[in-house]
């Protein structure tokens, strides 16, 4: 059982990039238009991360530093605070919808104004981040949003097509843009700068020592190996649900029929309560990530682990309030992430570079630096993270921002 | 909600980049064919989706404050369509389109209207899921005419 919860950090990281708002509507759009045909996408992207996540759990055990700590030491002054600025923006910006989307979640739950339930999420996080543990928080907010392993089952249940989920893994060409759009999209997902700035500090929250290498990689391989599962389930179940009755999801709610076709009231309470822990985790992941950066970048103290040091808890506490501000206007959550993410570009390769460097880096690791099929895959994935940064504004401008 | 359609929207992860290039690029102009058509398939998803939400009512499977909800936003939807297309200029050949487009989104809005009053009446439910389904149909066929 202890074992059970020592992947807890994994889960919640993986949760934030894969199952956040934005990205279950992305995956469930993804399906209902394409059908099958974008599921080989989630897995390279998965194991991209699985890669970077070892090697900066690897770090922070070995070298005691966390991402951001790595991106200060590697880069001058001026690269480090524009990777700084880039990533508080994105994480700022993905807050705000994250606490957007536990409003949306709440009314969905008990009816209401949406407003009145963005204030109350926000106020219910915010408290949870205040008052559980780090542990506990990766406990609650990683498990419950297994909760969305109802999609699993729902999948199941629909009886697929098996062989035509397999035929779906294989990559295949298209001449539609629209379709190497989403998956771009679907690859991008994992990469998300703040799922890594929050695992790499979670492990410096945790104390990860060298003994800790076996727990790293169970982290990154069953932990971020959920959150793909996740990601595929969601995109098959809107495959089987969604695009016969020509349905283009762009709510939460659409989402959640999903696993109602399948197990009636039961699934869809299911289905909301997963979000609901994913949604809520994923605002905790993007609060903190902003917060861990800038005292990192600062040379301030840093993490619940440290007795909540006063400049770091105010960071993340200014945060909550600010993002609940943004909410508050009236801007659609779920639009807000789609702006988000055009600011992670910048951050993506200056994100990742620094953890390769230092993986590799045998004074720094020791014999625990990258071995060749690391040194490979590394380099490998740090190439699609390039490629990504240039295609997804060209995909973005060339389908009208998705809308074909 | 914004200012912005349902497909769109969904699928725009990265439309604030997007938006910039359209509107440096120039908007403006009679409704197209092309856009008028994007518009009746937005509404023959909201439609569909309607229908969904209604057929969970008719068939005891869901719950009332998520189909309220539901209902609401996609009424919104398709009233907030209604208003789009109400606005658009139309030349001669799309004028007789963009109004039973109108005509279809008030339709749409008002089946989900009724849902979104009444979420758990079952026979009322029943009702709305087939003049959903039949919408559907109607946006099916108008979007083959554009």
């Amino acid at each position: 059982m202890k074992k059970i919860f020592q992947i807890a950090l994994g889960i919640i990281a993986a949760i934030g990039g894969y199952v956040d708002i934005g990205d279950v509507v992305f995956n469930t759009q993804a399906g209902a238009i394409f059908g099958y045909r974008l599921l080989w996408a989630i897995p390279v992207g998965l194991l991209g991360i699985m890669v970077f996540a070892e090697m900066s759990g690897r770090v922070a055990a070995i070298a005691k530093k966390a991402n951001f700590e790595l991106i200060t030491e590697h880069y001058g002054r001026r690269l480090s605070l524009l990777t700084l600025v880039a990533s508080l923006v994105l994480t700022f910006f993905t807050l705000a919808a994250e606490l957007g989307g536990v409003g949306l979640v709440l009314t969905l739950f008990f009816d209401g104004p949406e407003q009145t339930f963005m204030l109350i999420g926000a106020v219910a996080i915010a408290a949870a981040a205040w008052f559980l543990s780090f542990d506990a928080i990766e406990r609650v907010f990683g498990y419950g949003g297994l909760l969305l392993l109802v999609f699993v089952a729902a999948v199941i249940h629909q009886g697929p097509d098996w062989g035509a989920i397999g035929g779906g893994f294989v990559p295949e060409g298209d001449n539609a843009l629209l379709y190497w759009y989403f998956a771009v999209g679907l690859i991008a997902a994992a990469f998300m700068p703040y799922e890594i700035y929050f695992y790499s500090s979670g492990a410096r929250e945790e104390g990860w020592t060298e003994k800790d290498l076996g727990i790293n990689r169970a982290n990154a391989i069953v932990g971020y190996g959920l959150g793909g599962l996740l990601a595929v389930a969601l995109l098959i179940t809107a495959t089987q649900v969604f695009q016969p009755e020509g349905v283009d999801p762009s709510h939460l709610s659409t989402v959640a029929l999903g696993a109602q076709a399948s197990f009636g009231e039961t699934g869809l309470l299911l289905a909301l309560a997963g979000l609901l822990f994913a949604i809520g985790g994923a605002a905790i992941d993007t609060c903190f990530s902003a917060a861990y950066n800038l005292a990192q970048h600062q040379g301030w103290e840093w993490g619940k682990s440290a007795g909540r040091p006063r400049r770091w808890t105010a960071t993340w506490l200014a945060l909550f309030a600010g993002g609940y501000a943004v909410v508050a206007t009236g801007i659609d959550p779920i639009e807000l992430t789609e702006y988000a993410v055009v600011l992670s570009v910048v951050a993506l390769p200056l994100t990742y570079l620094p953890i390769l460097l230092v993986a590799g880096n045998r004074e720094v690791m020791g014999e625990h630096a990258n071995g060749p099929v690391a040194r490979v895959l590394g380099w490998a994935y740090f190439g699609v993270i390039c490629v990504l940064t240039v295609a997804a504004p060209v995909l973005l401008v060339a389908t009208n921002g998705g809308g074909g | 909600m914004p200012e912005r359609s349902t497909a769109c929207r969904a699928s725009g992860r990265h439309a604030a980049l997007a938006a910039v290039v359209v509107a440096l690029a120039g908007c403006g102009g009679p409704i197209t064919g092309g856009e008028l058509r994007r518009g009746v398939d937005t509404l023959g998803a909201t439609a569909a989706e309607g229908r969904l939400v209604a057929l969970g009512v008719a068939q005891d499977r869901t719950k009332t404050t998520f189909v309220r909800t539901a209902a609401r936003d996609l009424a919104d939807d398709a009233q907030h369509e209604a208003e789009k297309l109400t606005d658009a200029e139309a030349g001669p050949r799309t004028a007789g389109a963009r109004d039973d487009a109108v005509a279809l989104a008030q339709d749409i809005d008002s089946a989900l209207g009724d849902l979104e009053v009444a979420p758990a009446d079952r026979p009322g439910a029943r009702d709305v899921a087939r003049r959903l389904d039949a919408l559907s149909k109607r946006a099916d066929a108008l979007a083959e005419r554009l």
